[in-house]
């Protein structure tokens, strides 16, 4: 009994689909538009955002670290990618995504070379990010694009069912599922993730790795950026706030484990959805958003208990044994 | 030459960064050390230094707070619509309560449920926040001013501000508890060793649930003087409230992997970072260049501590051998 229910919970991606199926049953039987093709192609798009977050999360995540910079490298990058479209045109957005990786570079050299905290670590980038958003910005204005029509059309166009923005997000999902299950640096970043010291031992290079994932965070916290610079048209270097949250929710949901060494990028697709589904239900339900936000923070937090769910099920049980003697 | 050895042996690395800090910017910072300046330096770092206090305890338990960032902005709204109806001492109280309270439901989830603090308290900031919003309805409220309202920010007690007082009184208790109660020492053991605290017979997860509610505690106080001197209950009072007090302690010197840390540390970290605020303001800078300079202070002094760590054991054999 006690080994089928490990074995259930083992497979975290389908306990996360579960909470998503449930979503949509309630709200569906609330809300008769609310499943609908019209409105999962919406809420795909809505959520390309958290999606590129949350996979980038995963990595950092899977390494036994945290990234509570992505948000404000994300708002960075979509800041520094509208500057550079209205000097150079559309190839300005790599300078986008290489914000990203000079973040990711910094980031992972301080945590895998120099040894300091993760948190300490990104708590720095955070700060310092935003600081550099509101110098280029003017003090935090938006920055409008000269000529974002070619660009709106990505979010707001139409293929096969969705936007092409969301497709974008799914290939980022299928391209972090690829590299972690089938290239060198994938296997190396999950080995490290579950034993850093035995990785070390085997005669990898194992800071070289390490920095590695936290690279990867930084691009993805940048196309999460150029999501952004996407949807809405303009750089918003002040946006973001919040967002890390809602990425390592998206994660932990989907089933990847803050001790390290287990990702799952599917998982956190459907953690990303489970959450953004819950958004616009409680949305669409006419409940205020102030109170919408009490009930996703109070549905991350029983989310992430189903980690310990078997702990929890021993404790009790040994709890009732005592009381039954 | 042994106390001096002694000295470097016993004194954090942070303070003598502290003290460097405040060479350099009484040298080349205008006006800056004049006493009126500092004083307001002072009463700046008050309310980082109290929370700063509850941060500590949670860090040494070897967890994390950052639901101090709307659980003091749902007291303080608590507190103004209380206003009119009870007067300014029982609001405050419900303010403290309400902190203390978030606090509680760190505790519980934290000790009791065995949830990784960092998803249990980025948690409770939204829920928390989510509460402060729908209570004053997104928009900030004003509360009727009255003398004891806006005691405990303009008041003086012998011509030291209030603010200042209770923040030294919050680091003193702190001491006291960090170095002289058994509750503290038990701090520092599940820190660094939960599975070993628990197998000489301390009950860990009563112990972490203690830290969790007095960190509320601290803040809870915080709240009371930030709640005066901003004249009104604000949802979004002072959101980066908890990465401040992260930032005060890791550039004081406490690890986040838990089980070390001292008052002095977060002493250190707190006006290294009231300097710096004080400075950037003083010499015109933006508020781009000051968070910029904080980002690199904390980098820069957790980098420094590190290597600084060996760099005085170096220099305590270099003294011992002339010595001899």
């Amino acid at each position: 009994m006690s080994a089928l229910f490990r074995r259930l919970l083992g497979a975290r991606a389908l306990v996360a689909l579960v909470f998503l199926v449930c979503v949509w049953a309630v709200f569906g039987f609330v809300n008769a538009r609310f499943l609908t093709l019209g409105n999962a192609a919406s809420i795909a798009l809505q959520m390309s955002v958290l999606v590129l977050l949350s996979t980038g999360q995963m990595f950092a995540l899977t390494v036994r670290g945290f990234d509570i910079s992505v948000g404000a490298v994300a708002a960075l990058s979509s800041g520094v990618a509208a500057l550079a479209w209205n000097a150079v045109g559309p190839a300005g957005l790599l300078a986008g995504l290489l914000t990203g990786l000079a973040a990711g570079t910094i980031n992972g050299f301080l945590v895998a070379r120099v040894e300091v905290q993760p948190i300490v670590t990104t708590l720095g980038m955070l700060i310092g990010a935003r600081g550099l958003s509101l110098l280029i910005s003017n003090s935090g204005q938006v920055i409008p694009l000269a000529d974002s029509r070619s660009l709106l059309q990505l979010a707001y166009g139409n293929w096969l069912g969705l936007a092409p923005l969301a497709w974008f997000a799914l290939a980022g999902v299928a391209f972090a599922a690829c590299l972690l299950r089938f290239t060198l640096l994938g296997r190396r970043i999950l080995m490290f993730g579950s034993n850093p010291d035995a990785a070390r031992l085997v005669g990898m290079n194992a800071v070289r790795v390490h920095m590695a994932a936290y690279q990867l965070t930084g691009v993805f916290a940048s196309l999460a950026g150029l999501a952004m610079l996407t949807r809405a048209g303009s750089g918003l270097p002040t946006d973001g706030t919040g967002m890390e949250l809602q990425s390592i929710a998206s994660a932990v949901i989907g089933g990847t484990a803050l001790t390290g060494g287990v990702a799952s990028p599917f998982g956190t697709l459907v953690g990303a959805a489970f959450i953004q589904s819950l958004g616009s239900g409680l949305n669409m339900s006419g409940i205020s958003p102030f109170t919408a936000e009490i009930a996703i923070g109070a549905v991350i937090i029983a989310a992430s208990s189903v980690g310990v769910a078997p702990q929890l099920v021993t404790r009790l049980r040994k709890w009732a044994r005592r009381k039954g003697n | 030459m042994k106390t001096l050895s002694g000295f470097l042996r016993r004194v954090p690395v942070s303070v003598l960064i502290a003290l460097a800090f405040f060479v350099v910017c009484a040298l080349f910072v205008p006006r800056f050390a004049g006493s009126g300046n500092l004083g307001n330096v002072a009463r700046i770092a008050a309310i980082l230094a109290i929370v700063s206090c509850g941060q500590a305890i949670v860090l040494i338990l070897g967890g994390i707070e950052f639901s101090f960032g709307s659980s003091v902005a749902l007291a303080s709204v608590v507190t103004v619509m209380l206003l009119p109806a009870t007067g300014p001492l029982p609001a405050f109280l419900a303010g403290v309560a309400v902190v203390v309270l978030v606090g509680v439901l760190n505790g519980a989830l934290v000790a009791g449920v065995g949830l990784p603090a960092v998803v249990v308290t980025l948690g409770t900031l939204m829920i928390a926040h989510g509460f402060a919003a729908s209570l004053a309805g997104g928009l900030p409220i004003d509360a009727a001013p009255s003398p004891l309202f806006r005691w405990p920010a303009v008041g003086e007690v012998l011509g030291i501000p209030v603010a200042v007082l209770i923040a030294a009184v919050a680091l003193f208790c702190l001491w006291v508890l960090l170095a002289h109660m058994e509750l503290g020492r038990r701090f520092y053991l599940v820190g660094a060793n939960a599975s070993a605290a628990r197998l000489s017979g301390i009950g860990v997860r009563g112990t972490v649930f203690t830290g969790y509610v007095l960190a509320g505690l601290f803040a809870g106080v915080a709240s009371v003087i930030l709640t005066s001197r901003v004249g009104s209950g604000q949802p979004n009072l002072i959101p980066d409230l908890p990465f401040q007090t992260i930032a005060a302690c890791a550039i004081g010197g406490i690890p986040l992997t838990g089980g070390r840390g001292s008052v002095i540390q977060v002493i250190a970290g707190v006006a290294i970072i009231a300097m710096l605020n004080n400075a950037v303001v003083l010499l015109n800078y933006p508020v781009a260049v000051q968070q910029l300079l904080i980002a690199l202070v904390i980098v820069v002094s957790v980098v420094a501590q590190r290597f600084a760590a060996g760099i005085a054991f170096d220099v305590r054999i270099l003294l011992k051998g002339s010595a001899r």
